[in-house]
This record gives C-alpha cells, sequence and structure tokens, in this order.
C-alpha cells in the first residue's frame, strides 16, 4: 500500500552514504532513459501497425471479411476464426500462433500483446494494482491533491533522485508539509509493518475486499468492475472525505523513521504455519484495487448519480477572463486563425480558452501594438503576428539555399537547452523582385509546434548574411528533450506581403552529445512535407476510454421520461479513464492536462463537455464520464465524438495534445460529404463495438491525432 | 547464454529487472559479480544500501519439442540490497521495482536460512505482487567443511514456498548462472502468461453469447 510517491525516510544514512546511493541512482536513471526512448519508438511501431489493419467501417462491418486484411472470407473458410482480444473475425494468415496449446490471436493484437511485453507493460500494470497508482487512484488523488501523481513507470530510484534534487540536505523534506508533520511527530512504524499495517486498515475499511475473490485476475474483472462502477468513478469531494483516515494514516506509515533499524523482521505466524502445496499461488491480490474502486463506486452511486453528469466547472484565472473582456470588446466577430494552439484544425466559432491567443492576436492588430501582452517573460520571442500565418502554411517559398551556422548547449543545472544562432550564409532572396531578404530564424522544439516551443530572433533588414549573435533557450528536462528535435527555420520579413521561407533544419536531440559545444554550419534545406500518414505522423501518446450506449430501457426510470415523446431514446456515455504518455508542455516535464469532448456535429456548449485538469504528469487518471442524452443507437451512425486533449495555461492558451475523432468514419453524415467523419483504425472499432453491443463498455486505447486536420492522402 | 559486448544502447528486446535479497554477508554481492563478471572477490565490502549490475543475454524460448523457438536479447538489471537492517526500509522499497528476485542465504549460517522466511513475507509485503517470482539460493557450497544447513531442509522449505532452489559457489562459480537464468525462465513465463491473460478477457467478453448479428436495419449504414 504504497501511494505514487511517499515519503522514504533516508534521515539515517551519512552523507558518504547518501552520496554512494546516489551515484547509483544515477546510473539507474540513464539506464532508464535509454530504455524510455527505446518504449516510445516501439509505441510508435504499434502505431503504425493498428492504422493499417483495423476494420474500415466503409465496408459493411458485419459482411464475412477478415478484421484485418479486409479480404472477403468465404462460407466454406474454415481458417476462420474470431480473435479471442478483439471479437474480429479473422482471416488465417492473419493469426499469429503463440505460446504452446495453439493459442492464437490476430496481428494487431498479437503485436499489442508483443509491446505489452516488450514495454514492461505487463509488469507496471500489475503493480499498479498493488501500489494504488491507478484504478483505486482517484481515491489517492482526491485527498493528496498537492500532490504530483505517480507515473507508471516510476521507480523507487527516481523518487528517490528527484527527490534529492528537490533538497540536496541529508534530511529530505516530503513535498506535502502534512507529511512531513506526521513524520515528525508521531513515533515511526517500521519497514514491514508498513505495509502489512497499511493492508490490514485497508481491510477493515473495505471489509467486503478482504474475502479472496475466487484467485481471479484482476484484469480479467476489469469489464465487471466498469460495469459496475460505470457511472461513479469520480467525484472526487465525496471520496476524499471518505478516504482521508487511510491516507493520513498512510502518510505516517510511509516514512520508516530513524528508528528503523530497530526492526526485526515480524513474522507471521500463520504463514509460518502454513503448509499449503502452493502457499504462494492462493493468495491472489485480495485487496487488488479493482475491489476498492468497486466497492467505492457503489457507495458512491447510491449516494448522487446524477451530479456526475455535470461537466465540471474550474476557476479561470481572472486575468485571462479580463484579457477576453477586452478582447472581445474590441472586435468580437472574427476570432483569427486558431492553428497555431490546434494544429491543422480551422474552427472559427466558440469563445474558448484556447482562444486566447487568437484574441490577442485580434487585441493588437485592432490596437496596433506590437509590444507582447504576455506577461510569462523569459520568452526571445517577438511575440509577432506573422508566425500565425506560417503555421497555417500561409507563406510563400523561395528558392532554398545558404546554411545556418549555430551551436547547442545544454546546462544540466538548470535544465535549459540553449541554442546560439550565429549567423545565416548566401541566403536566398525573400522578395525576389526587390532581390532583397529581411531574414529572421524561427525555432520549434519538434513535436511540439505549439507557441510554448516557439523561439525567434531579431529580424535583419536586407542582408543574406543575416549575423544574429542570439541566444533561444528552452526549460526542459534532459530526459525530454531526447525525444525532441529542433527545428531552426529562416524566414524573410515582409512587412506588406507574406513572409517568405527561406530554408530549414532538423536536429534529433536523442543522439546529440552537449559535452563539446562546437559551432555548426549546416545547409538549409526545403520544407520537409509533413507525411507518415499526417496527422498520425508524430507520436502523441494514448487516451484510454470506454464507450456505451446506455439503451432506453436499461435507463433508470425519472419522472421526465414519461413525458419524452423519443422513446427510443437512450443515453451515450463516454469514459475518459486515462491518458498515456502525452507530450510535455510545462517545464519540469509536465503537462496539466484536460479532455474536452463534443458530439459532432454540434460544435456548441450543449454538447461540450470537460474532464477537470489532471495537474503534473504525462500520464492523467481523468475517470471521467461525458454524458449524451436523448439518443437514438440509429443517430449516433451520424454522430461523431471528438475528444481533444490540451495543456491548460493559465495566462495563455491552451495547448493541444491530441485528439481523438470516434465515429464510423465513412466520411459522410446522413448522406452529407463532411470532413468530421474520419475516424480511422481502432476508433472506428470502438465505435463500432459500442454500437453493436449496447449497454456494455467498449474500452480501448487510441494513439492521439497529433492534428485534427484534414488528412493527407488517403 | 551468452553476452552480448554493447551495453548502453537501447538495442535489447527486453529489460529484465531482478533483485537479490538475504541476510548481510552471505555473498549477494559476490555472487552477482560472479555472474555479471565472471570474476571472485573474497573481500567482503558491506553494500551501501542498494547497488546494480548488468548484463545482457540472449534467452530463447523452447519450441514444442525441445527445439529452439524465438530468441532474445535481454538486458538484465541485477539489483544489489544491503543486507544489514539499517538500509532495511531502503532496500525494502526497491523490492516493487523489480521483476524477480534471488532469495539467498549462507549455507555456512543456519541463522541467515532462518531467516529467509523473513525476507519471504517481506517479499510478500513489498513486491509488485503477492506471488513474485523467487528463487531460492543457498550459497557458499565450496565451503563444505563448515555448511550448517542440509540441503534436505533448504530443499523442503523451497518446495513449502514452490520455489527452485539452487545450492551455488559464488567463489568457484558453481551453478551461478543456472540460478539466474532458472529466475529469468520464470519471469519470462510469466511475463507470457499475462499478456495472454489479459487479452483473452477482453472488455466485451468476448462471449459467444453475444455476438449474434444486429438486426438488419441496423447492419447498414445512413448512407
Amino acid at each position: 500500500m504504497w501511494p505514487g510517491a511517499e515519503v522514504i525516510d533516508v534521515a539515517f544514512l551519512t552523507e558518504p552514504e547518501r552520496e554512494l546511493i546516489l551515484a547509483v541512482l544515477q546510473r539507474d536513471q540513464e539506464l532508464r532513459r535509454v530504455e524510455e526512448l527505446r518504449v516510445r519508438r516501439l509505441k510508435a511501431e504499434l502505431l503504425d501497425i493498428r492504422r493499417k489493419g483495423a476494420k474500415r467501417s466503409s465496408q459493411d462491418y458485419s459482411r464475412r471479411a477478415c478484421g484485418r486484411c479486409q479480404e472477403p472470407l468465404g462460407r466454406l473458410s474454415v481458417g476462420s476464426s474470431r480473435c479471442r482480444s478483439c471479437n474480429h473475425l479473422v482471416c488465417r494468415r492473419c493469426q499469429v500462433v503463440r505460446g504452446g496449446g495453439g493459442s492464437w490471436a490476430c496481428s494487431v493484437c498479437a503485436k499489442e500483446g508483443e509491446l505489452k511485453k516488450s514495454t514492461g507493460d505487463w509488469f507496471y500494470d500489475q503493480r499498479v494494482n498493488r501500489f494504488m497508482n491507478a484504478p483505486g487512484y482517484d481515491l489517492v488523488r482526491a485527498s493528496l491533491r498537492k500532490r504530483p501523481p505517480a507515473k507508471k513507470r516510476e521507480t523507487v530510484g527516481e523518487v528517490l533522485l528527484q527527490r534529492s534534487e528537490l533538497n540536496p540536505s541529508p534530511r529530505p523534506r516530503a513535498t506535502d508539509p502534512q507529511a512531513v508533520d506526521k513524520g515528525a511527530a508521531s513515533p515511526q512504524p517500521l519497514g514491514l509493518c508498513v505495509s502489512n499495517r497499511g493492508l490490514s486498515l485497508c481491510f477493515r475499511l473495505f471489509p467486503e475486499i478482504s474475502v479472496p475473490t475466487k484467485a481471479r485476475e484482476q484484469q480479467g474483472s476489469d469489464a465487471e468492475l466498469l460495469e459496475r462502477g460505470s457511472l461513479s468513478s469520480y467525484q472526487p469531494e465525496i471520496h476524499s472525505s471518505q478516504a482521508s483516515p487511510v491516507l493520513q494514516r498512510r502518510d505516517s506509515v510511509q516514512g520508516p523513521g530513524p528508528g528503523a533499524s530497530t526492526l526485526t523482521v515480524p513474522t507471521k505466524p500463520e504463514e509460518a504455519k502454513r503448509s499449503d502445496p502452493e502457499p504462494v499461488s492462493m493468495v491472489q491480490n485480495q485487496f487488488s484495487s479493482s475491489g476498492v474502486t468497486a466497492d467505492e463506486s457503489d457507495v458512491l452511486f447510491k449516494k448522487n448519480p446524477r451530479r456526475t453528469l455535470k461537466p465540471p466547472e474550474y476557476s479561470r484565472p481572472t486575468s485571462v477572463l479580463d484579457l477576453r473582456e477586452n478582447a472581445l470588446g474590441v472586435d468580437g466577430g472574427s476570432m483569427g486563425d486558431r492553428s497555431k494552439s490546434v494544429p491543422g484544425l480551422n474552427i472559427q466559432e466558440e469563445e474558448e480558452e484556447e482562444d486566447i491567443d487568437s484574441l490577442v492576436e485580434i487585441h493588437r492588430k485592432s490596437a496596433g501594438s506590437t509590444y507582447s501582452l504576455r506577461s510569462s517573460g523569459s520568452r526571445t520571442t517577438l511575440g509577432s503576428m506573422m508566425s500565425v500565418y506560417s503555421e497555417a502554411g500561409d507563406y510563400d517559398s523561395a528558392e532554398v539555399s545558404g546554411e545556418i551556422v549555430f551551436s547547442l548547449s545544454y546546462d544540466e543545472r538548470t535544465q535549459t537547452l540553449c541554442i546560439f544562432i550565429k549567423e545565416c550564409q548566401n541566403l536566398a532572396h525573400g522578395d525576389v523582385t526587390k532581390q532583397r531578404s529581411n531574414p529572421y530564424v524561427k525555432c520549434y522544439l519538434l513535436p511540439d509546434m505549439s507557441r510554448q516551443s516557439k523561439r525567434k530572433t531579431a529580424i535583419k533588414r536586407n542582408t543574406t548574411n543575416p549575423s544574429y549573435n542570439e541566444t533561444l533557450k528552452y526549460n526542459i528536462t534532459q530526459s525530454q528533450l531526447m525525444m525532441r528535435s529542433v527545428q531552426l527555420s529562416v524566414w524573410h520579413y515582409d512587412r506588406f506581403g507574406r513572409n517568405v521561407f527561406l530554408g530549414e533544419v532538423e536536429l534529433p536531440m536523442d543522439s546529440r552529445n552537449f559535452d563539446t559545444p562546437l559551432e555548426e554550419c549546416m545547409p538549409l534545406c526545403g520544407k520537409v512535407k509533413p507525411e507518415n500518414g499526417g496527422a498520425y505522423g508524430q507520436y502523441k501518446g494514448e487516451l484510454v476510454i470506454s464507450l456505451k450506449y446506455v439503451s432506453p430501457h436499461k435507463l433508470p426510470a425519472d419522472k421526465s421520461r414519461g413525458k419524452r415523446k423519443k422513446e427510443e431514446s437512450g443515453e451515450l456515455h463516454v469514459l475518459i479513464k486515462e491518458a498515456k504518455n502525452l507530450n510535455a508542455m510545462k517545464s519540469g516535464g509536465t503537462s496539466d492536462s484536460f479532455v474536452k469532448g463534443y458530439l459532432l456535429p454540434s460544435r456548441t456548449k450543449m454538447t461540450k463537455r470537460k474532464t477537470p485538469v489532471v495537474k503534473k504528469t504525462l500520464n492523467p487518471h481523468y475517470d471521467h464520464t461525458f454524458v449524451y442524452k436523448d439518443l437514438r443507437l440509429e443517430e449516433l451512425k451520424n454522430m461523431c465524438v471528438e475528444l481533444t486533449v490540451w495543456d491548460r495555461e493559465a495566462m495563455s492558451s491552451n495547448d493541444f495534445l491530441g485528439g481523438v475523432r470516434l465515429s464510423t468514419g465513412t466520411g459522410l453524415a446522413k448522406g452529407e460529404k463532411v470532413d468530421w467523419m474520419d475516424s480511422r483504425g481502432e476508433e472506428v472499432c470502438l465505435w463500432q463495438k459500442m454500437m453493436q453491443y449496447p449497454d456494455s463498455w467498449a474500452e480501448g486505447t487510441l494513439p492521439l491525432r497529433s492534428s485534427m486536420g484534414k488528412k493527407n492522402g488517403e | 547464454f551468452s553476452t552480448v559486448s554493447t551495453m548502453t544502447d537501447g538495442d535489447y528486446d527486453y529489460l529484465i529487472k531482478l533483485l537479490a535479497l538475504g541476510d548481510s554477508g552471505v555473498g549477494k554481492t559476490t555472487f552477482l559479480y560472479r555472474y555479471t563478471d565472471n570474476k571472485f572477490n573474497p573481500r567482503f565490502i558491506t553494500t551501501v544500501g542498494i547497488d546494480f549490475r548488468e548484463k545482457r543475454v540472449v534467452y530463447s524460448t523452447s519450441g514444442p519439442n525441445g527445439t529452439t523457438g524465438k530468441t532474445f536479447k535481454v538486458h538484465l538489471q541485477l539489483w544489489d540490497t544491503a543486507g544489514q537492517e539499517r538500509f532495511r526500509s531502503l532496500t525494502t522499497a526497491f523490492f516493487r521495482d523489480a521483476m524477480g528476485f534471488l532469495l539467498m542465504f549462507d549455507l555456512t549460517s543456519q541463522q541467515s536460512f532462518l531467516n529467509v522466511r523473513n525476507w519471504m513475507s517481506q517479499l510478500q509485503a513489498n513486491a509488485y505482487c503477492e506471488n513474485p517470482d523467487i528463487v531460492l539460493v543457498g550459497n557458499k557450497s565450496d565451503l563444505s567443511d563448515q555448511r550448517e544447513v542440509q540441503e534436505k531442509q533448504a530443499k523442503e522449505l523451497a518446495e513449502k514456498y514452490g520455489i527452485p532452489y539452487f545450492e551455488t559457489s559464488a567463489a568457484t562459480g558453481s551453478e551461478v548462472d543456472k540460478a539466474v537464468i532458472t529466475l529469468l525462465d520464470l519471469v519470462m513465463k510469466r511475463m507470457e502468461q499475462c499478456v495472454e491473460k489479459t487479452q483473452q478477457e477482453s472488455p466485451n467478453g468476448g462471449g459467444s453469447g453475444k455476438l449474434e448479428p444486429l438486426p438488419a436495419a441496423e447492419r447498414k449504414c445512413a448512407c
């Protein structure tokens, strides 16, 4: 029973001992960094396979065709069979035999299984059950609001390292003041009893759980758990009160104090006596977190199922509001181009938080001022509006020539990447007629193309050999940096016309050696076409969701229903469980994310839903359900659930972290061509599954698109 | 099984984390040193808290009839823990990060053998699950004249827990590799089972009862 970031008291260590241990942890960190890169690579591969092999709904879904290669299955084809994991009928060629006993899975499920193994997820998924950072997680989070949620892959070493970085004094301080108090005041229980006591406490609170659940694997019980816990896995207000005793207790139990040396391992008498032939395997996760969740959800369910349906409200910082009103006052009409906050997305309506950027832009335009409104200092951006256009693809391109001279360095102490832009040579003419260029250099830390990631140099007038000598800085942890690329592009600034692209270079950071910052001179290249399936090109992480259509007869009877004309109306429930491996937008390598949902075709307040913001994690657990009422199952064929993940940015526009669209993916709604019916692969699968099996949850892990715009090609 | 030379790259298929535990002085560090470097250091240097060693091995699954199946590159991270009690709170915290355990005692120390039971309950409380993969290792088998723990005793205990038992010698290298590889094998098998199990029970149950086709009206697209 350890929560994610519990305190391990290491006060008893001497200074040299501390240093030795830190050195070990440092080595471990290096190993983990390599591993992290490898896992990321593997996951990107899966995306590819998923995209290729999945049923498209452009074909009739229940036609007898292989669910993977789409080859028609003859009536007589004996080889075809249903994959036990995804339920698709697949032909023999798309079956992958694994393990002994002739068991098999379809090609996609097999790859997923492979990945679970090679990424170590099989292990982390199990560990999570025991150490409470996943399903029973909201319970923890509710009480430990301020504590950053643990990553699934976080190791003790990581926790210790972070702590030691935070606080170099021999006596580590916990981030949670409460924990400190407890640690200092209460006589410390000891290492081993810790967990035992934590456990027994848990048993007392949730007596039902202590009855061993017939050796059932908890992964297997997830489905039922979901059924039971359907409506209720959110509502932090309620369980926080219920949960706090456990958690406080846990705090006090966590830190085995200086007295730890007196610990003699207590042996439980039953354990000593036990003489079962298989004593170990018998005790299967009696206290599995799934039990906890189920129990908890029962309680919650009784208490108030309705309130969960309300979209959460979160307080907007007043400064943002002011800004908006201000801007609206100046110009409430056109919202400008949103593409800088949603790559590839072009929607004009709706005064959203994330639109603040464009509003500021408009305000600036109308006020005719050029100063930056953004209060976040440390930026070297010009805050100009021209990049708005260049990012939207509205620019001219010159014949690319010349090179750029720069050097890169990384300051480990401040975790800062410094890009020194020295100069450019032999640039092309941006303005061909006048034979002149006003060049400046723009920089992104890819894959992040948001404003957060943009830096610019000054504009040099009328030269093709500009010398800048400017340093562009990014605050980013080294491990995060390894997954990024520096993109330097050179642009001609045209005051009256369009900016002209003069060339760019892209520098992957994973193989870079920062020890010797050398000046580099690289030839500029033309624009690389956004390839590889466009929107899926970059790995943005995944979103885990569950869909359920609640058919009318399953809905609880309530008064209003009687008056309703449409008797066939049911509800669509979209459970936003968690996201994995989101991109980091905030310094310290985290994001404060939330998920926003629409039920298209309507992109209005009526169908807008949002989860609360989950702070400081790239693997947030939202456990929040969006409910759409009065829907007939039939109607869903012409509808699409659009979910987008955002990094909440209080003082500026929110950053787009990725999104999915769930629909039949036919490209048509009621016979009309629409661009939002563009679901693919697993997105379609899940939607179909939901429609096919009303009243049961269809769960899936969906790759996040890096852009919600139209796909190229196809 | 053979060692692969390059160690710092991500060119491996699985990262497997194992951990050695047991009383102070049973030879955890020398055991791991023997395994990774095939050397013996007779000096006793007490481990401060934690440490780890690495080794790249090639693991091959066994095919249907004893044939060799697929081969994988496995990067082993072998955690070494301090047996001393003062480090206990620290070392037990690391249990949860390991996928398999080498529970070691000293064949020349009855006390270290008696403590196996305690270590066992420590594991059950602090490992990633209640019944992790464990191999029981009686070390210092070369010191036969000082032996205090009989093979039969140890075997019985291992049997009781349902785990394999090996008598090893870090000094001679006897059975060291075998103990580690047996553990690796257990972990790899569990991994396999874990994945297979989760996939066979999909959210929709995959039950055949639910598979009746949709009514004709619903089968077609609206277009």
